[in-house]
């Protein structure tokens, strides 16, 4: 017998318990759970079996196939009383204002089906002259946040206006009665009517007083204006005089003060055509888009800014006579200083501004205005701003006021200060009895109040705006409240018992105060007296008091604030520059998608804020530069005023070595589900210092935390490497010279005849250009500022999808229309030609930016090529060529196969690698029946799988030649606008019919300056752009 | 190969029509009429909301013509003058304002009072094979089926006696020869005996019947999606034969949007009040269906008022474009000067509204090329502009809408 061998499963067999006998008898050892898999016993009774089911899922296969062949039943319901005013299908324009305590600008807004869809400037404005910016016309798109307060909330709960009004009416008169303050602390507001409801508010309960604040404060300038002129205004600045530009700080293109009618003001003197441009220093230390436009920037630190400033003085007294100080300043400053001073005195006009809120250093920029004799020139005394209004000195006065619990009511209106001003104001806001809120969501400051009475959206509402003295606009609505909000003068004067609707009471105000007719006034949206012929002051916004005579110029004795900017600020290593964004500005429209996805116009970083740093700084403290294309940021921490705040660290070319910068805007915690979480909050470093906001820290640490983060940069590559036919540019001189230099014609060698230009060389049957339309853009980028506009404005008009921060990390962005920014590099051919270097090493320092570079922005969008790469390898025809000099693009024909997009030489395809609409994973306005309330009915909202790309607003142009058919017409240049060509704040894109020879942009496209982008590569693109010129001295 | 290639794959649709159909300006009264006055007013003695105009030559004060040519250019102005009878015709139809006319020229007012003057037409007399016409048909249709049904019979019966005499004969003459009977192979065994011997005819048979099963499956998806003679039943039985096609509204009078933008539009309840204040009675349904109106506007017809509990008319949609196409009505109607039949067929004529186009992208294009486009010489600035770019290069053709970029994807798809 042989032996088996026996071998045991476990000790359970071995041991043969009859537990495991009777377990080894049951296949399965556990009872299958049936019950639990059936749950209730109710399914047990069901009669539904197994075949049942099958029937079921057979019939239910077969009906849904049925009925997909069935014909679709639409509904089609008219109105049942068609308001005369509206046609389907017909877009209405509404002229209106924008004005939310920051940005002001006369707006048309286009409504669909009572539907605001879209926000362009309003031309006929004396103020902004049509210019908006990307705040302004992404607005529309907060209309239909979903974050928005749906009714009033009374101690966090749902309520109704009856209820919420009956409350807080007797708890306000509770407070009058005995004799309790309310205090209504607001931002600037220039709406005459909303400060008339106040005071009718005031008049009912006595102890009321109004206390503006502005987030990002100008009380420096209103100050330094008081001691000067007796009266805090803010001059009116006009920078299209301006021959010489000197501006310490200031980014006045896109967000200091009235950057919207700025940044058209600037465009105009930047024109080389007339034979001069003017010439714009900027002393700054971050990079910012006015610092990028400059003809020279230097890089300070912000304790050197009020230095800087008194040097600048001191030279220009001196050759004016005046009393000198000593300043003190770095001598590596002293050139650029001198330099910007004699041009100064030789200049006809001039403007020196500064971004700085210090009293002093504002009362050195008057003295030095007023030794150039700028006032009554370029500054308007007679003409106050009244866009910021706010004293940071009473806004630490109602704190501590606040906190004594002396304040019985507050109502806070248009701010959000436990965000901007910090903790400080919810420990003080805790110890008011009565909180009201008119927050339009429950925000960090209306999370803490007891009611909150939501505002109606500014498209929801009536309002006035007087932006400065002499002018005024009216808004109006254009669509009903969605919510059941109500607008917040409506509700004061509701509380002050007047029972008049707040249309009629801005009726009555506008015929009685500014004396215009309502219905010229709410056609063109404002209305404008002579400076001269504001008698009374009707209207005058409380903050500011009454002007009699203002002096054309400030005196000039300055030794006091002399004093104290040489005494200076104690400064440690490293300092921090507190800056604003373009697109989220100071954080109020912060959960806005398209503002968190338009790419900042400098870093090209998407989703958040950072902490910018100089290259050589970071290489010192050994944090990544993030060089080609890596996008692991390291975190540090940047410490100051005892604060602590995380934040990946961002390489900044043209920052100040040994300085930080943060944007605001971010950090929000309840603003909504876009923004919530986005980056830091830098208003947490914003210290009140001599009763004025300070938005700067002069001793900080960063310490680098070894965490990593990923952000999202639409551009990872930062230099031309020497390629000369992408950004062409020159300079003034050599412009004057010969208008066509930096762009001579491109030859190619193909055969033994020589060198020819491109255009004679083609491998292409040509279309007929000459038939018809020939539709083109002209791009001049020495007017194109970089603010991105165009960018939001394409955007809403063309319902381009917004994909998140993850997917612009895969360079899958939707923009149609992208803005490059090109830096210069320390490293040209010519250098690496003298110093023999050899490719490798040229390329390797071509690719870094220099440590203060010159900066090139270049709007970028489909060039619709006459020879477009994309349609020959297209396999379906989806993109074809039109007669009119149009690439289309038909979605339905598309396959996907991106070919097109591998052709393209201009990367502007972008292909829809999801659907955007209606996925949870793209939790953005397309998931929402409310955010999709913006998307324009003209275009198709693209889906999966399908490439789409810049149409130059087909739409339009389809619409504009409709136009002149039925009027029997021809097409008029201008009639037709693209989203960005309006949009553009600067005038630099102008679109048109370049096979008429009388429009601006067939005249431009044969300009000297012009010139096709990649124009080597023969694809006879219809988009031109013009050489950018710097008005740079030789010596540079 | 470049222009080959966009003959055969960018076959697109586009927006531009212009026809020939252009006619000289002379000015057609009874069209004017029609635009503009008949929804108001007939032409025999039939008050709508306006008064039936057959005597108002007579009615009016002398003379009769200038008060007329006052009273349609701007009646308004006529009652604020004082004119005593304009202010009493105001007040007999309820106050309802008649519109001014003061964008019709002298000649064209004076074209509509010579309409009027003339009265109403003769009745037109009726089709009187019309109605038999239809029945006379159908059975015509379906004799030829049977008769090919019953001829199919026939031929089989034949086949099979022929083949039974053909087997007889065999027999016979097997049996003379000695040979063993043929053996009995049954139908189906003699079909598959001629088809073993016959292949090419099988094979060709098959190839055929093939293509033709093809052929239906590929109609068949095609017509996916087309819904060509879609006529769902609406909430209120409207009938455009009624109203356009006997009253003899204008299309636009109801769906002005036509002329205007990209939809036509489904006219509000208040147009339909226009008339329906005054008609009460319908000549098909009575009083129910004008009832729906009312009950939409929540309108008490006895005492003239509206209530406050309106409910909108939810109304089937015929015409479904797909989402993807741009449309533009005023592109077809005002510029290309195209009739609304031209796509919309008889619509006077039906009773309940149906889809007479197959709107089928094909549909489109075939239009779009074979339409001319008048671009000279019409006085349209727009068009003598794009002429002066097109005259050389199409020296004596026809310019079509196709030449003009109207079948290129970007003209109806963005």
């Amino acid at each position: 017998m042989t032996k088996v061998k026996k071998y045991w499963k476990g000790i359970e067999e071995l041991e043969n318990s009859p537990e495991f006998r009777k377990s080894v008898e049951n296949e399965f050892p556990e009872e299958l759970p049936v019950d639990k898999f059936l749950g209730n016993d109710a399914l047990a009774d069901t009669s539904t079996n197994r075949r049942d089911f099958l029937k079921f899922l057979g019939f239910g296969v077969t009906a849904a196939t049925i009925a997909a062949c069935e014909t679709p039943v639409n509904k089609a319901i008219p109105y049942l009383n068609k308001p005369e005013e509206i046609t389907p299908g017909i877009a209405n324009w509404y002229a209106s204002t924008y004005a939310d305590g920051n940005d002001y600008a006369s707006i048309l807004v286009k409504t669909r089906e009572g539907r605001p869809i879209k926000i362009e400037g309003n031309k006929l404005s004396p103020v902004t002259k049509g210019a908006v910016n990307a705040r302004i016309n992404s607005s529309v798109l907060s209309l239909y946040d979903s974050a928005r307060l749906k009714n009033p909330l009374a101690k966090k709960t749902a309520a109704t206006w009856a209820e919420v009004d009956k409350e807080i009416k007797s708890q306000l008169e509770a407070i009058a009665a005995k004799g309790g303050k309310i205090r209504i602390l607001s931002n600037s507001i220039i709406s005459p009517t909303t400060i008339k409801a106040i005071t009718d508010f005031a008049a009912k309960y006595p102890g009321t007083e109004q206390v503006t604040y502005d987030a990002v404060s100008y009380s420096g300038i209103l100050k330094a204006n008081q001691a000067n002129f007796g009266s805090a205004i803010i001059p009116d600045y006009h920078f299209e005089k301006a021959e010489v530009i000197v501006s310490f700080g200031a980014d006045f293109l896109v967000n200091w003060l009235a950057s919207v009618e700025y940044a058209g003001q600037y465009g105009q003197t930047r024109n080389p055509k007339n034979g001069k441009m003017s010439r714009h220093f900027q002393f700054e230390t971050t990079l910012s888009v006015t610092g990028s436009n400059a003809d020279v920037r230097v890089a300070i630190k912000p304790s050197e800014q009020g230095l800087a400033v008194l040097a600048l003085y001191n030279i220009i007294a001196k050759a004016k006579g005046a009393a000198t100080y000593d300043a003190g300043i770095a001598d590596e400053y002293k050139e650029k200083l001198q330099e910007a001073a004699s041009e100064l005195l030789a200049a006809k006009g001039s403007l020196v501004v500064c971004g700085s809120n210090d009293t002093n250093v504002q009362f050195v920029v008057n003295a030095i205005n007023s030794l150039l004799g700028n006032y009554g020139n370029t500054i308007d005394t007679a003409t106050p701003v009244y866009l910021k209004q706010g004293d940071d000195a009473k806004m630490e006065a109602l704190v501590a006021e606040m906190n004594a619990g002396s304040v019985d009511g507050i109502i806070i209106y248009g701010v959000n200060p436990v965000y901007t001003y910090g903790e400080k104001f919810a420990s003080a806001l805790s110890k008011v009895k009565l909180k009201i809120s008119f927050a339009d969501r429950e925000d960090e400051t209306a999370s803490l109040v007891d009611y909150v009475c939501p505002d109606n959206h500014y498209l929801e509402s009536w309002n006035d705006a007087n932006p400065k003295k002499g002018q005024y606009s009216l808004g109006q609505p254009t669509i009903s409240p969605l919510f059941d909000t109500r607008q917040a003068q409506e509700s004061l004067l509701k509380w002050a018992g007047i029972e008049t609707s707040y249309h009629d009471y801005l009726k009555a105000n506008w015929q009685t105060t500014v004396g215009a007719s309502w219905e010229a006034s709410l056609h063109d949206g404002f209305y404008s007296v002579p400076v001269a012929q504001v008698a009374a002051e009707p209207v005058k916004p409380a903050a500011v008091a009454a002007t009699t005579e203002t002096p054309a110029a400030p005196a000039t004795d300055i030794s006091s604030a002399a004093a104290a900017l040489r005494k200076g600020v104690s400064a440690g290593t490293t300092e921090l520059q507190v800056y604003i964004k373009t697109g989220l500005g100071d954080g109020s429209q912060a959960n806005n998608p398209w503002l968190q996805e338009l790419p900042d116009p400098i870093s090209k970083v998407t989703w958040d804020n950072y902490v910018t740093m100089s290259p050589k700084q970071m290489a010192e403290l050994g944090l990544s530069r993030l060089e080609r294309g890596d996008d692991n940021a390291d975190v540090v921490e940047v410490t100051a005023n005892g604060v602590t705040v995380k934040a990946p660290a961002f390489p900044q070319p043209g920052q100040k070595y040994g300085t930080v910068g943060l944007a605001l805007g971010y950090g929000r915690t309840a603003a909504g589900k876009t923004a919530d979480g986005i980056g830091a909050n830098a208003y947490q470093f914003v210290s009140v210092v001599d009763g004025n906001a300070t938005y700067a820290a002069y001793d900080v640490t960063v310490k680098a935390t070894g965490e990593k983060y990923q952000i999202a940069a639409t551009q990872t590559h930062h230099t031309l490497m020497g390629r000369e036919a992408i950004v062409k540019e020159t300079t003034l001189t050599e412009y004057l010279k010969d208008p066509k230099s930096g762009n001579p014609q491109v030859k190619l060698q193909t055969t033994n005849h020589g060198k020819q230009p491109v255009k004679d060389i083609n491998l292409w049957r040509d279309h007929d250009l000459k038939l018809g339309h020939l539709w083109g853009l002209s791009i001049d980028l020495n007017s194109c500022i970089g603010c991105g506009s165009c960018v939001t404005s394409c955007t809403s008009e063309n319902n381009v999808a917004v994909v998140g921060k993850d997917e612009i990390r895969r360079s899958r962005e939707m923009h149609w229309l992208r803005i490059d920014r090109y830096y210069s590099s320390d490293m040209t051919e010519d250098i690496a030609a003298e110093k023999g270097m050899g490719a490798i090493d040229k390329f390797t320092e071509m690719e870094a930016a220099s440590e203060n570079p010159q900066v090139s922005f270049q709007p970028l969008m489909c060039q619709h090529c006459n020879h477009a790469p994309c349609e020959t390898v297209c396999p379906v025809a989806a993109t074809t060529h039109s007669l009119e000099g149009l690439n289309m693009m038909a979605y339905n024909r598309c396959i996907g196969t991106r070919y097109c997009a591998n052709n393209c030489p201009y990367k502007v395809r972008r292909f829809n690698w999801f659907k955007y609409s209606d996925n949870e994973q793209f939790d953005f306005n397309m998931n929402d029946d409310l955010g999709k309330m913006v998307l324009n009915p003209d275009v198709v909202v693209r889906s999966r799988g399908v490439m789409e790309k810049c149409s130059l607003c087909v739409q339009q142009i389809q619409a504009g030649k409709l136009t002149a058919k039925k009027e029997g017409r021809k097409i008029k240049d201008g009639d037709i606008q693209t989203a960005c060509a309006s949009a553009c704040p600067t005038n630099a894109i102008t679109f048109g019919d370049l096979n008429d020879e009388t429009t601006l942009v067939s005249k431009l496209s044969k300009d000297d300056r012009s010139y096709n982008l990649l124009e080597e590569v023969g694809t006879q693109p219809n988009v031109y752009y013009q050489t950018k010129v710097r008005n740079v001295k030789e010596s540079a | 190969m470049h222009t080959k290639l966009t003959k055969v794959f960018f076959p697109l649709f586009f927006l531009f029509f212009l026809t020939f159909s252009f006619t000289a300006k002379a000015v057609d009264g009874e069209k004017l009429f029609k635009q503009n006055c008949s929804a108001c007013h007939k032409l025999d003695d039939k008050k709508l909301t306006g008064p039936g105009l057959k005597g108002v030559f007579d009615r009016v004060p002398q003379p009769a013509e200038e008060w007329l040519y006052k009273w349609i250019k701007d009646n308004a102005a006529l009652r604020a003058s004082g004119d005593a009878y304009a202010n009493k015709v105001y007040n007999d139809f309820g106050k309802i304002p008649m519109s001014s006319f003061t964008h019709l020229s002298d000649d064209e007012i004076k074209a509509i009072i010579a309409v009027i003057k003339a009265g109403p037409p003769a009745p037109p007399t009726p089709v009187a094979t019309a109605p038999g016409a239809e029945p006379a048909q159908a059975p015509k249709g379906n004799t030829m089926l049977y008769v090919l049904l019953g001829l199919t019979i026939l031929f089989l019966i034949l086949i099979n006696v022929l083949s039974g005499v053909k087997r007889s004969l065999q027999t016979l003459v097997n049996e003379k020869e000695g040979l063993p009977a043929p053996a009995e192979l049954g139908a189906w065994g003699e079909i598959k005996y001629w088809m073993a011997h016959n292949k090419g005819i099988v094979a060709l048979g098959v190839i055929i019947g093939f293509l033709w099963i093809s052929k239906i499956g590929w109609d068949a998806l095609m017509g996916i999606g087309v819904y060509q003679g879609y006529q769902p039943e609406q909430p209120i039985a409207f009938s455009h034969q009624v109203h356009a096609g006997q009253n003899g509204i204008n299309c636009v009078y109801c769906h002005s949007g036509a002329e205007k933008g990209k939809t036509a539009g489904i006219p509000s309840a208040n147009v339909c009040m226009n008339c329906h204040k005054a008609v009460q009675e319908g000549k098909l349904t009575g009083t129910k269906e004008i009832a729906k109106i009312y009950a939409a506007l929540d309108y008490d017809p006895n005492t003239g008022k509206y209530g406050n509990n309106p409910k909108p008319i939810q109304w089937v949609k015929v015409h479904n474009l797909p989402d993807h196409v741009y449309f533009n009505h005023s592109q077809h109607t005002v510029a290309g000067k195209q009739e609304c039949k031209t796509c919309h067929g008889a619509i006077d004529s039906m009773t309940v509204a149906k889809q007479h186009s197959p709107l089928t992208m094909g549909w489109c294009i075939e239009c779009h090329r074979t339409t001319e486009v008048q671009t000279a010489g019409n006085g349209n600035g727009y068009y003598d502009y794009i002429h002066a770019t097109y005259k050389d290069k199409f020296k004596g053709q026809p310019i079509t809408v196709e030449k003009m970029g109207g079948l290129e994807c970007a003209k109806c798809h963005y």
